[in-house]
């Protein structure tokens, strides 16, 4: 196991079938991602990225090709092992709403441990300690509607890592923010990365986003363009 | 974050629409609490009064006798059966009564009608409605007495008054023709005409000697429990004390088919009532619910994403429908018991718009609506709509677990 990658594409495909034409969403990609990375997944409008970080997540299925996470093929599994595995080993950041408004940031950020079984006195350590770590000490108790997008994007970050996933999949986490707000989010990515270790991949198609990716994955029209490795 | 405590605060996102929902479900309750305490009230009425018309709740006379009716047929030992049915507990009067069809006489006019012999000194107002319903004069006092209480119309047809005299002619045990004489000691009026206008109370131990009797005959043993609903139960406890093949107990459901009938039938009526009220509140919820699970596709969608399984969030609707069901039954319960206390203490008095005269199939009908319910009612109506309001979770919350999260991702 050691030598393998938490994420692997074999010539992975997905195609939607749209009236009589057949789009060609992600088209036989072949990639990998290692421990430790810092990803940016970029490429204009439609180009697949949603549909790529969807197909890792097991929120879709490849209409051909394979898609190994920590070197299980998730096309064999079944539904209720994929949602297991996606509530262990998976963090999720979406654009926005992220966050279930009835919840409080706190009981957000703990979502995902109470639906593992942690025990409410290992999820409010984790949780707290977590909260701090993304700069939301003393929001606790904030409901959504209560903070501003950058907060909530921080809590949606925090829900997704606190659980120590094996990869955090972030579809345009900072679409929905200001630039300062943006860059203090990239920010607390890389500090994560650098700091804890945490798996990420992201999309964007904002160039100052790209910038601090240490890999950049180029797609169009669902291939990939460019793959280049920064140091 | 338990899934209750979550459920219950997705209740309140939409405060006006909870409200409304939970309102609904109260009234459901009230209404049906209504309708069902209306029809019971008026059934024990109506059972009650028929029962003190004659009968009973339940009739102890020879077999064969409902059938076909005929005083040559009776009971030997009425005062022994009667002793030892007062020792049955429930059993609130046991009487002697003979009871037949006569031809009934004053000085110009006569007319069909029916007697009912009774004891006066056994007699009383709880246990007799022609005493209860007496509006001139008295009951006869003395068994062996001319005396006779004869109903209003009986009175006016045959052109009688107290203290007049009045001959009635019937058959006797052997089938012989006979006829007695007897004084008008008191009027009654029932409100009900057919019986005002035809039936006589005589005293009993006269009619025996007239009849050719012996001293212990008579046609039945009409028996008034505490509680009408336990008819059956008491029918049985007595058959199996008296053990004479010659006789039998019969229920008020046996001796008065009509009667039997009506409540049946109203019975149908008050269920299709139900099952609407029923379906009513179903169709709020549903929708309700099925607004709410649409309103957050997206927000399962990330859920599920997450790792959420979708039976769970199958459970958090169920567990949402839940907490409607008990909001909506606390507050149901709420307004129902002091509408319940008023309507069974006081009622709402329709005589004005039906008269105190009011009867069907020979039974008085009170003109005050009152409402009465009994336990095993109100346990059920609250089963009914709790298990309604959950069922009616049932399809919202599957549609809510059924959604593909990759699509429920893309709504916004
Ligand atoms: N469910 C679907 N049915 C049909 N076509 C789809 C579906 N989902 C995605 N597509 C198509 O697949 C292609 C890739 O979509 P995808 O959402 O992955 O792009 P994207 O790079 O994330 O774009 P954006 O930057 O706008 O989010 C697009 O052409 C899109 O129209
Ligand atoms: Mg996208």
């Amino acid at each position: 196991m050691e030598d393998h990658a938490i994420v692997r594409l074999e010539d992975a495909s997905k195609y939607y079938r749209q009236g009589q034409m057949e789009v060609h969403a992600v088209d036989g990609l072949s990639f990998d991602i290692h421990k430790g990375d810092f990803t940016a997944l970029c490429g204009p409008s439609g180009s697949g990225k949603t549909t790529v970080l969807n197909l890792i997540g097991g929120l879709d299925v490849p209409t051909s090709g394979k898609v190994f996470l920590e070197g299980r093929d998730i096309g064999l599994l079944s539904r209720s092992k994929i949602s297991a595995i996606r509530r262990d080993r998976i963090g999720f950041v979406f654009q926005a709403y992220n966050l279930i408004p009835v919840m409080t940031a706190y009981e957000n950020a703990a979502f995902v441990l109470s639906l593992q079984g942690v025990s409410d006195r290992e999820c409010r350590d984790r949780v707290t300690a977590i909260l701090k770590e993304v700069g939301l000490e003393g929001l606790e108790n904030r409901r959504p509607d209560e903070m501003s997008g950058g907060q909530q994007q921080r809590v949606a970050i925090a829900r997704a890592i606190v659980t120590r996933p094996a990869i955090v999949l972030a579809d345009e986490p900072t679409a929905n923010v200001d630039s300062a707000n943006a860059d203090s989010l990239l920010g607390l990515m890389e500090r994560l990365n650098r700091e804890s270790g945490v798996t990420f991949l992201f999309s964007t198609h904002d160039q100052r986003v790209m910038d601090r990716a240490r890999r950049i994955i180029r797609l169009h029209d669902g291939r990939i363009e460019s793959d280049e490795v920064f140091n | 974050m338990k899934i209750s405590n979550m459920a219950w605060r997705n209740l309140w996102r939409r405060k006006r629409r909870t409200y409304i929902t939970v309102l609904s479900i109260g009234f459901g309750v009230l209404l049906s609490v209504t309708f069902t305490g209306m029809a019971y009230d008026s059934y024990t009425k109506m059972i009650d009064t028929s029962a003190v018309m004659g009968l009973g709740h339940v009739t102890i006379e020879p077999r064969g006798y409902n059938d076909s009716p005929s005083l040559e047929k009776r009971l030997s030992d009425a005062a022994g059966i009667r002793e030892q049915l007062l020792e049955i507990n429930g059993v609130d009067s046991a009487l002697e009564r003979i009871m037949g069809q006569a031809m009934f006489a004053s000085a110009g006019k006569s007319i069909g009608g029916a007697f009912i012999a009774v004891d006066p000194d056994m007699e009383s107002v709880e246990s007799n409605l022609f005493i209860r319903s007496i509006v001139e004069g008295g009951l006869f006092s003395g068994q062996n007495s001319q005396g006779a209480l004869v109903g209003t119309r009986v009175a006016k047809k045959l052109n009688i008054d107290i203290g007049k005299k009045l001959i009635y002619t019937t058959t006797d045990a052997n089938g012989e023709i006979i006829s007695e004489i007897a004084r008008v000691s008191g009027i009654f009026k029932t409100g009900v005409s057919e019986v005002d206008g035809s039936m006589i109370i005589l005293p009993i131990d006269r009619v025996r000697s007239s009849l050719g009797y012996e001293a212990e005959d008579a046609t039945l043993v009409s028996v008034v429990v505490r509680d009408q609903r336990r008819s059956d139960e008491m029918r049985d406890i007595i058959m199996s004390k008296l053990r004479n093949p010659a006789w039998e107990a019969l229920t008020w459901r046996e001796t008065q088919a009509d009667l039997a009938s009506i409540i049946t039938l109203d019975k149908s009526g008050n269920i299709i009532i139900q099952v609407l009220i029923g379906l009513l509140i179903a169709a709020g919820i549903l929708n309700t619910l099925l607004m709410s699970v649409m309103e957050r596709t997206r927000e399962f969608g990330v859920m599920m994403a997450v790792g959420m399984s979708p039976f769970t969030l199958f459970r958090l609707v169920i567990i949402e429908s839940i907490w409607y069901a008990i909001l909506g039954l606390c507050l149901g319960v709420l307004i129902t018991i002091p509408w319940y206390a008023f309507m069974y203490l006081h009622g709402i008095d329709f005589t004005g718009m039906v008269g105190s005269d009011y009867s069907a199939s020979g039974v008085l009908i009170d003109p005050v609506m009152k409402i009465r319910l009994y336990r095993e009612s109100a346990a059920w109506i609250l089963t009914a709509l709790f298990t309604l309001t959950i069922l009616s979770g049932i399809y919202p919350a599957w549609r809510a677990g059924r959604v593909p999260p990759v699509e429920s991702l893309k709504e916004i």
